[in-house]
């Protein structure tokens, strides 16, 4: 009965019910986007380093991974150390740099990652063959490489590391053959990357004769020994950056911390807007209809009732405006995620804005809650409108 | 007399220490002050050299680096080549052309007389570099249309509702003799005041959320950058948008209520 009341009264006045939802609908969609934004890049960057079930990844001290130039020296016996801790099962260490090669013309240049066949967690086969332990002249290209350098497959090439400038003499050269073609997995959209043995890709570097890795990429046997065997690392190799994924998503979150502000002071704006809203409609609502719940008190209907009948009216507004809303922010958060994907450099893994199941119920619950209680104060003009003061100021 | 030997032979054939530039946060975190000598090395565990801080220096204020947290050191050219054991190597270098040359004409004939580089004009380095601002711009627009619609949708809302609380009002002015003209230019003046009125205390408002976030952020990442900016372009576009809103609002909804029998506002109201 009291639920067919609230349905009629909000019918009653069509374009301000659906004025009142379109607004709800908006602040709505906007705190689902500021949900999805202040967990989903962190949940993102989580499951794309994790992508490979590397859990710790080694890096030169005071550094991230691939933040710098700088290279762990001596990385073939660190390596071997690693390998001989019971409780790692991988060990993949990794060396990047530029290197060219001739294409049509002109001289391309592509970023180089040496990696260990036995142990990588750099990228997924998409078609081809891998490199194999111990292989040599194997290389392995990104489909960006493919089209720019116009490889295939079965493909033997020339690639070279730095021109002297005045000779234009490569400072190493090797013929490699392309074995396969892979995405890797913390690229940029569109970077031309290739991999090869990790000897191999070491010789094109300027610190060739120091053995060096860009980063060493750890995988523990047992979840739950990782901050064990990081530490244990870490005392171990103190010239060396040992950080869990733990700790890297703490070192993005604090990068990215803008965002995460940003995102909480528009979820805040977007829930007073919903609470002004409903409190606003409401309260004039109300106002215009002192009369008719000073009628309703007097036919013996009990305050709480009356109470109940204006907060559930605020909750059936908010409600509507909430299931309009969450749509209208998943479709928002598609085009707000187009627009910060394409930072330059950022992997084309990451996410900012991720939809899943817990944020479209916080953000719906926390609205609905905003507006529910926006409707106390109406319901409590309501309720305490005097009987007869009321009917006799109606009746003038 | 061998102490005494031994600093006369520091004081007159051992080479001068060489002198760094440490910027001022750096020299902050780590109590140095200028004439100090302090111990460099290119990696954990590699060999010390030792340098004299000759200045102190304020960085420019620069987007891209700030919120990196990184602390920056200016060293002498063959000093740095030296300690990182790559001499005659840079990693990029400074070319100024002949006025009156263009960037891009000396930048091609420089790519095509060597190898080994590349040379781009200042303005490509520019737009490249901020490309990650541009990103930041386009989101904050998006937004900004979100944030301008939702205040749009409440705006329409409120001018309905306070329009329609003075029906009684509307229709005893058309009852009257007054002429619907008359009654929709009266609420419309009305919507226009309480639309100035948000307006100025809107620009108040975000003044001081820009003066908190700027003594905010500068605090927090120790830098002289201005994160925001209330310019006068801005201040107009969101006063000219809220008068806008405002007053085409409170038109509908004038319209809409002039639009009605002054006899059916009467008894609704009544």
């Amino acid at each position: 009965m009291t639920g067919a009341l609230v349905f009629r009264n909000l019918a009653r006045h069509p374009i301000r019910t659906g004025l009142a939802v379109l607004g709800i609908a908006i602040a709505a969609a906007l705190l689902l986007d500021m949900v999805m934004l202040s967990g989903g890049m962190e949940r993102s960057f989580s499951r794309m380093l994790l992508s490979r079930g590397y859990q710790i990844r080694l890096s030169p001290q005071g550094t991230l991974p691939f933040d710098s130039e700088a290279v762990i020296p001596g990385a073939t016996p660190l390596v071997a150390t690693l390998r001989t801790d019971p409780d790692i099962a991988s060990v993949g260490p990794v060396v990047a740099t530029p290197i060219h090669v001739r294409t049509a013309g002109s001289t391309l240049t592509v970023v180089a990652y040496g990696i260990d066949p036995a142990g990588q967690g750099l990228y997924e086969l998409e078609r081809g063959a891998d490199l194999a332990p111990g292989d040599t002249t194997g290389l392995l290209i990104s489909e960006p490489a493919a089209r720019a350098a116009g490889w295939a497959i079965g493909d033997t090439v020339t690639v070279f590391g730095r021109l002297d400038p005045q000779s234009a003499e490569p400072g190493a050269e090797r013929r490699l053959t392309v074995r396969g073609v892979v995405r890797f997995l913390y690229d940029a959209r569109d970077q031309r990357s290739v991999a090869a043995a990790f000897s191999v890709v070491q010789q094109f570097g300027s610190l060739a004769a120091r053995d060096p890795a860009s980063m060493v990429m750890v995988k523990v046997r047992d979840d739950a020994l990782v901050d064990a065997v990081a530490a244990r690392i870490a005392a171990a190799h103190p010239t060396v950056e040992v950080n869990s994924i733990a700790m890297l998503v703490a070192q993005f979150r604090g990068r990215l911390a803008y965002f995460q502000q940003l995102s909480l002071i528009l979820a805040t704006i977007s829930l007073v807007v919903a609470v002004l809203l409903v409190g606003t409609i409401l309260s004039i609502t109300v106002g215009e209809r002192l009369g008719e719940f000073a009628v309703l008190r007097g036919i013996g209907i009990r305050r709480s009732r009356i109470v109940r009948m204006v907060v559930l009216e605020g909750a059936a507004l908010t409600a509507l405006g909430v299931v309009v809303g969450l749509g209208l922010g998943l479709v928002a958060a598609r085009y707000l995620d187009d627009i910060l994907t394409a930072f330059p450099g950022l992997p084309a893994a990451i996410s900012f804005f991720v939809a899943d199941r817990d944020s479209v119920i916080r953000a719906g619950a926390a609205v609905l809650a905003a507006g529910t209680l926006a409707a106390a104060y109406p319901a409590w003009l309501a309720a305490r409108a005097p009987i007869a003061l009321t009917l006799r100021a109606e009746a003038e | 007399m061998l102490l005494v030997l031994l600093a006369l032979l520091s004081a007159d054939t051992l080479p001068p220490v060489p002198g760094v530039a440490i910027e001022r946060r750096l020299a902050a975190h780590f109590s140095v002050a200028v004439g100090d000598t302090i111990a460099v090395t290119p990696e954990p565990g590699g060999a010390v050299r030792r340098f004299v801080v000759e200045a102190v220096y304020e960085p420019r204020p620069d987007p891209a680096t700030a919120l990196r947290n990184e602390y920056h050191i200016r060293f002498h050219l063959p000093d740095l080549a030296d300690l990182l054991g790559h001499p005659d190597r840079i990693d990029r270098m400074g070319v100024a052309a002949v006025a009156g040359i263009a960037a891009d004409s000396v930048a091609a004939r420089l790519d095509q007389r060597a190898f080994g580089y590349r040379a781009f004009a200042s303005d490509v380095i520019a737009a490249e570099s901020s490309r990650t601002f541009a990103v930041v711009s386009r989101f904050h627009r998006a937004i900004g249309v979100i944030a301008i619609v939702a205040s749009a949708v409440f705006l329409l809302c409120i001018m309905l509702l306070k329009v329609e609380e003075r029906r009684l009002d509307a229709a005893v002015m058309r009852l009257i003799g007054i002429s619907r003209a008359t009654v929709v230019r009266a609420f419309v003046l009305e919507a226009t005041l309480i639309a100035a009125v948000g307006s100025v205390l809107g620009v108040g408002l975000a003044a001081l959320a820009g003066v908190l976030t700027n003594w905010g952020y500068q605090r927090r990442f120790d830098t002289t950058l201005v994160f925001s900016y209330l310019t006068p372009d801005i201040m107009a576009l969101g006063v000219g948008l809220s008068l806008l809103l405002g007053i085409g609002a409170g038109l509908l909804a004038a319209r809409r209520l002039v639009a009605a029998n002054p006899l059916a506002l009467w008894r609704r109201a009544a």
